[in-house]
């Protein structure tokens, strides 16, 4: 504004100034000084005064320069030479000015002069387009302007980035205004326009991108950059960052981004800022039910979610009952949620991917974060390795649960026990332009204690390795290998010979490797191979101690290699309209040992039928399965604030997580498809529709979808899963079937923000077969047990002042179904309790409401640490959400007991500070 | 196995409250879904068969109703028929007839409501003749005592699916029985020689279990030391000498299959894993309307049996007997001398003797003891009638 100010300011003059000075000559050496202390040693040795601003000048700039007996117009603009400064001569004094010249003398209307061009009076077009400025921005002015310049086309160019991440982007359409005078950027965000001498106005225009324009004063060749802002977010006070951004720049359906920055605000239990805590309030995905580790997106079963954590599969996302995710919030970056179009890069599970990348550490300074509350407290720090190019980033968190369960008066309290810890630890190194390299290591572990005699444990364990290359501006590529161990146990130690230990374990170990590579700016194209290895140990009970008399049982173990080739292309075939095309070829082997049980053909599989036992040797594969997975996304911008969206996928999943309690349970066991448990597959269908409102900023989004899948697994009437040799005879596989509405409607920001999503969704399953046995509920669809029609989740903040907000969180849930004892019969002299049909009857319906006030540290400058304090309360109705029923015989009565966790508000007070 | 798992069935439930708090949860029988339940085997047995006909009951109430008023029948392949006649509460059929092999047999009831069920038609599978039992001692979970086994083989590989049951009868012999026995005359207590048989009775259980097993997975099919029954070394019933009668029945593939769903529903489940509840159907149809539900299972099935006999000591030579059915101590100890030692003109034994419940021992003084009837008159809780088929 200043220079703008000055240049105002001499308009005004107008004068002609031609002094004697300007004709007398001095001399003057200087060597390997910047433009300003010439100009300094100028006037110390004569009487010329200049006036600029020492901005203007680059002061790296050194020049060196010998004139002896000269006039100050003869060395000027020698010594302006390559920049943009201009001068004018008033006397002894020397008004310098950046870009314009400032004109002494009018320009003659009417006389054509061929050597002097019309200068231009920028001031003039300024007030005739007054009435409706495009932005905010001043007249930018390019190049020095030139008294004698003939040329009447000078080229701009210059760099678009984002200005959130300093990314280039291409594709960017640079226009002058009211011309057709237009280009759009390359892969690296330049852009060079030619434009006619003088005043242009020069937008940028994307569809994704927030448009911008800016007048620019054009003299001679010059550049001029933009930072730009995608359109539909902003990014401060974004509860949930990146949905739309992330999802209008996408063609995949049903994408959510979730930063970890953002959901600090919402009141959370036992005050963790959970991040996956705060995907259960996204449309679409449903917690289990309270203190259930499991959630189900769009209807699926709780195994078909991949979760991954920097690549590497993460086996149990939750401690302690699945009130907390196993994983600290302080470590995440983000967690991006694929619950309807799945990349063709990721595979094996049906519903969705759950890939929560880490925070990289802070190369340039020791920094931390942390946080104090009743149950938990954790600390992450970041310390730099090499400066600005490797930083190593820990992170702990643990539980101090026992000791307020040992303070506690009540008996069966006192001899519980609960703990959890986890650790994390990466490692980020940029070895140069084209190569990093990530390490990640995490460990988390449970404890829990029921009664005295028993210890229940469970452990996540993964270490990922990522090398990242570029190969040239178009391609880069990444390395992974990973791996993954989930193991769980149950220690019974009492004094009566029954004592066991039983255990089971899951193993992965990854590799994989992936390109893209940009092709004529239309095109991008991921493509790669993956494969991986399981071993499972499906469980093994041994005696525990030497009095004990149990036999040991181990059932052998599994083993099985998940291979895959993916490719996918997002084709912007116009600006509007973006194709993601891929595919996925998974193939898979259930590998030896193994010794597969052979039934007969055409009768139900029972103990029964079993007619031989085959063995394999080790590796040797017992089956193979695969298939095609194309996974098909299209996206339509009809305008700025509308688009629509559009997906078909198809998915493999090759391992069954074998539960037959309706909620997962740490102790739920994971098996591998074989000769006799065939894969599930899936199919998608899905639309969505996205509207920004000009009201408020709010967004509006509604989303459908249709799901049908083969071989789901379930169980058979009397089915038992636990240490079973025979487990395929207790499975069924069935086909389901499962549609949804969602609707979201967010307003990202402003002093109230939040979202409100609804969903109505259902999901069946069907298990029929010609053979009774094989038959549930007369062979037709029935709900699955995550089956809950209704879901409202309302999350709501409000900012008082810059320091204090207040936030609340809103759930409510149809109960989801459960099969009732509705009477008894007698048979071959024993009682037996009759069963409904399964899943005919509902628990009660589920809602909470949470609230919490969040205080931001005061902003005093010198402080040790940036701190924020969360008070909140769980719960704040105190409804006493059932999160089972369950009967118990007593006195020859069936009584049924409805258990709640938390059935009361619970408050909590959580310190966090930032250093 | 199975105790570990109730017990630590029991512990969730500690474990929930552990976090949470359970409270009864206001349950009803929601929709009680009333149907019939048909117990039906018939075999190869010239006897006349029985069919068992009930209804299902609501948690609230105790004893299943039993269905009356049915036409029950069995039609076979050959058009003959074969029909049933309701006696105290057990469908029993006119005539004593046996399912023969070659013939499909079908179940047909129309309850007094009219409602028509109908069975699928089943045939007799093959028959194959128990071979020999075996009782031999051994120790099971640290525990010594004796295992019932049974061997059964089939060359012609067709039986593959056995269930068993089995009768017990054992001899009980009252430990303090005395030839005499008191009776109260005039208030007055006088002995009377013993004319009913009081000393040696014999007692009879069937077995409640689902005792399954197959031979599919194995090249012959032989049923080789199958375990019916184990009995403890210290359970009293086989203090004196014991019989066992080990009923094979050979039964098809889908007959098989409902029984062990049946075994398995019955078992609670455990922490481990719940066991996965449901209805789930046998070979019965309603005619009228095919999606209503009707629990059991038409069964036709070929039937074997087998009895042996053993006593205590040929097992366990060196074992103590195990004890007496009830507590009969001797010698009286000292604490509970005026609860068991009386005068004979004690009003008190005049009284307890009057009671019934209480029997004459006599001792070496004039006073004589007065021991729980059990300890001295078997027919108390058993039969003094010896079984027809009982070998001493």
């Amino acid at each position: 504004m200043r220079i703008f100010t000055i240049i105002l300011l001499f308009f005004g003059l107008n004068q002609l100034m031609y002094s004697q000075d300007q004709k007398s000559t001095i001399s003057i050496n200087f060597s390997n000084i910047n433009q300003v202390e010439v100009l300094k040693k100028i006037e110390a040795s004569t009487n010329f005064k200049f006036y600029f601003q020492e901005e203007w000048f680059d002061k790296t700039v050194l020049i060196s320069g010998d004139y002896s007996n000269k006039t100050i117009e003869e060395i000027l603009p020698k010594l302006f030479k390559d920049t943009d400064i201009n001068f004018f001569i008033d006397k002894n004094k020397i008004i310098l000015t950046k870009n314009s010249v400032i004109y002494d003398k009018y320009p003659i209307k009417g006389t054509k002069d061929l050597n002097t061009k019309t200068p231009i009076f920028f001031q003039q077009y300024d007030s005739v387009g007054k009435n409706k400025p495009e932005t905010e921005n001043p007249i930018a002015l390019i190049g020095k302007e030139e008294i004698d310049s003939e040329i009447d086309f000078y080229i701009l160019s210059g760099h678009i980035t984002d200005l959130k991440d300093n990314k280039p982007l291409a594709d960017i359409t640079v226009k002058a205004k009211n011309t057709t005078i237009s280009t759009t950027t390359d892969a690296s965000g330049f852009y060079s326009l030619k434009l006619p001498t003088g005043i242009s106005t020069i937008e940028v225009q994307s569809l994704v991108y927030r448009n911008t324009a800016r007048k620019i004063m054009i003299y001679s060749n010059g550049t001029l950059d933009f930072s730009v802002v995608e359109k539909i977010n902003q990014l401060d006070e974004v509860v949930v960052k990146g949905k739309s951004n992330q999802n209008i720049r996408t063609a995949i359906t049903g994408v959510t981004t979730i930063e970890a920055e953002g959901v600090k605000t919402i009141p959370l239990i036992l005050g963790e800022r959970d991040i996956l805590k705060v995907a259960l309030t996204i449309p679409g995905v449903k917690t289990a039910g309270e203190g259930s580790s499991g959630f189900s997106v769009r209807g699926g079963k709780e195994d078909q979610n991949l979760v991954l954590l920097d690549n590497a599969t993460l086996y149990n996302p939750a401690h302690l009952f699945g009130f907390f995710s196993s994983v600290n919030p302080y470590t995440i970056n983000k967690v991006d949620i694929y619950k309807g179009g799945i990349p063709s890069e990721f595979g094996g599970r049906l519903s969705s991917v759950f890939d929560i990348i880490s925070k990289n550490g802070n190369t340039e300074k020791f920094s931390g974060e942390g946080g104090i509350g009743p149950v938990t407290s954790n600390l992450t720090a970041s310390i730099p390795v090499v400066k600005g190019k490797a930083s190593l980033l820990v992170g702990g968190r643990a539980t101090y649960s026992d000791w307020i369960l040992k303070s506690l008066d009540d008996e069966n309290l006192k001899n519980s026990e609960a703990s959890f810890y986890d650790l994390f630890a990466k490692y980020n190194h940029k070895i140069n332009k084209n190569n990093s390299i990530e390490g990640t290591g995490y460990y988390s572990k449970d404890r829990y204690s029921i009664t005295p005699d028993s210890l229940y444990q469970y452990s996540n364990r993964l270490v990922s390795l990522k090398w990242k290359h570029a190969f040239s501006e178009k391609t880069n590529s990444e390395f992974n290998v990973t791996n993954s161990e989930y193991k769980f146990s149950i220690n019974y130690d009492s004094p009566n010979p029954e004592s066991f230990i039983y255990k089971y374990k899951i193993d992965e170990t990854q590799v994989s490797l992936k390109f893209n590579t940009a092709f004529k700016a239309k095109h991008k194209f991921t493509y790669g191979i993956s494969s991986k290895l399981y071993k499972v140990n499906p469980g093994e009970m041994t005696p525990n101690g030497s009095n004990s008399i149990v036999d040991p049982i181990k059932i052998d173990n599994e083993k099985g290699l998940e291979s895959a080739a993916f490719l996918s292309d997002k084709f912007e075939i116009t600006e509007k309209l973006l194709l993601d095309v891929g595919a996925r070829y998974s193939l898979y082997a259930a590998l030896g040992p193994s010794t597969q049980k052979i039934y007969q053909e055409g009768v139900p599989l029972t103990n029964s039928t079993v007619i031989e036992e085959k063995n394999y040797t080790n590796n040797e594969v017992i089956n193979t399965s695969g298939g095609f997975e194309p996974r098909i996304g299209l996206r339509y911008i009809f305008d700025d604030s509308f688009f629509i969206k559009a997906g078909f996928d198809k998915n493999f999943q090759y391992i069954h997580l074998l539960s037959n309690n309706t909620t997962q349970a740490p102790t739920d066991t994971w098996k591998l498809s074989d000769l006799n448990v065939k894969p599930e597959s899936g199919l998608q269908y899905s639309l969505g529709l996205f509207k920004k409102l000009d009201y408020k900023d709010i967004e509006l989004s509604l989303e459908g979808y249709y799901k049908t899948s083969k071989n789901l697994v379930d169980y058979k009437v009397g089915a038992t899963t636990i240490l079973n040799q025979n487990i395929e005879t207790e499975l069924l596989q069935g086909e389901g079937k499962a549609y949804g509405v969602e609707f979201l409607l967010k307003k990202p920001y402003g002093r109230l923000n939040g979202w409100i999503g609804y969903t109505y969704s259902r999901s069946f399953i069907k298990l029929d077969s010609q053979f009774n046995d094989e038959k549930v509920n007369n062979g037709d669809f029935f709900p699955t047990n995550f089956d809950k029609p209704h879901d409202v989740s309302i999350v709501m903040n409000y900012k008082f002042t810059k320091r204090y907000s207040f936030s609340s969180n809103f759930v409510y849930q149809t109960g989801r179904p459960v099969t009732y004892p509705i009477g008894k019969y007698v048979l071959n002299g024993a009682e037996y309790t009759l069963y409904s049909d399964r899943n005919k009857f509902r628990i009660p319906d589920y809602y909470r409401l949470d609230i919490g006030l969040n205080i931001e540290g005061n902003h005093k400058i010198k402080k040790l640490a940036h701190s924020f304090w969360n008070i909140s309360i769980y719960n704040v109705l105190g409804r006493n959400n059932p999160y089972s029923i369950f009967f118990v015989t007593k006195e020859g009565q069936i009584k049924a007991y409805k258990t709640s966790i938390f059935a009361m508000p619970i408050p909590t007070i959580t310190y966090n500070f930032k250093f | 196995m199975k105790k570990i798992f109730l017990y630590k069935f029991l512990s969730i439930i500690f474990a929930v409250l552990a976090f949470g708090c359970t409270t009864p949860y206001n349950y009803q029988t929601q929709e009680f879904e009333d149907l019939l339940v048909v117990e039906a085997t018939i075999t190869n047995q010239l006897k006349f068969q029985e069919i068992k006909i009930s209804r299902t009951y609501t948690l609230e109430e105790s004893t299943p109703k039993v269905e009356t008023g049915a036409a029950v029948y069995i039609t076979d392949n050959l058009g003959d028929r074969y029909d049933f006649q309701e006696k105290n509460g057990t469908y029993v059929s006119l005539n004593q007839f046996q399912a023969s092999s070659g013939r499909a047999y079908q179940l047909h009831v129309l309850t007094k409501d009219g409602k028509t069920y109908i069975s699928t038609a089943e045939k007799l599978p093959q028959q194959t003749q128990i071979d020999h039992l075996e009782a031999t001692a051994i120790t099971k979970n640290d525990e010594l005592g004796v295992e019932i086994t049974v061997n059964s083989s089939d060359p012609t590989n067709m039986s593959k699916y056995y269930r068993y049951e089995y009768e017990e009868t054992y001899q009980v012999i009252a430990s303090k029985w005395y030839a005499k026995k008191a009776v109260v005359v005039n208030g007055k207590i006088q002995l009377v020689d013993r004319v009913e048989e009081a000393r040696t009775c014999y007692s009879y259980q069937t077995s409640n279990e689902l005792l399954l097993t197959n031979t599919s997975k194995l090249s012959e099919d032989k049923v080789v030391n199958f375990p019916v029954r184990f009995i403890d070394s210290k359970n009293k019933i086989i203090r004196n000498r014991y019989s066992i009668l080990v009923k094979q029945y050979v039964q098809n593939l889908a007959a098989q299959t409902f029984y062990e769903t049946l075994k398995q529903i019955s078992n609670s489940g455990n922490i481990l894993s719940q066991t996965q509840p449901g209805f789930f159907s046998g070979n019965l149809k309603s005619v009228d309307n095919p999606g209503e539900k009707i629990i059991g299972f038409f069964n036709v099935s070929t039937y074997s049996e087998k009895r042996i006999f053993f006593n205590f000591r040929d097992l366990f030579p060196k074992e103590f007997t195990p004890e007496y059915q009830y507590d009969c101590p001797y010698p009286i100890p000292e604490a509970s001398v005026d609860q068991y030692v009386f005068s004979f003109s004690s009003n008190v034994a005049v009284e307890l003797l009057k009671s019934g419940t209480r029997v004459y021992y006599p001792t070496e003084t004039p006073d004589f003891i007065l021991y729980d009837i059990q300890c001295g008159d078997c027919t108390s809780f058993s039969s003094n009638i010896k079984p027809s088929f009982w070998i001493d």
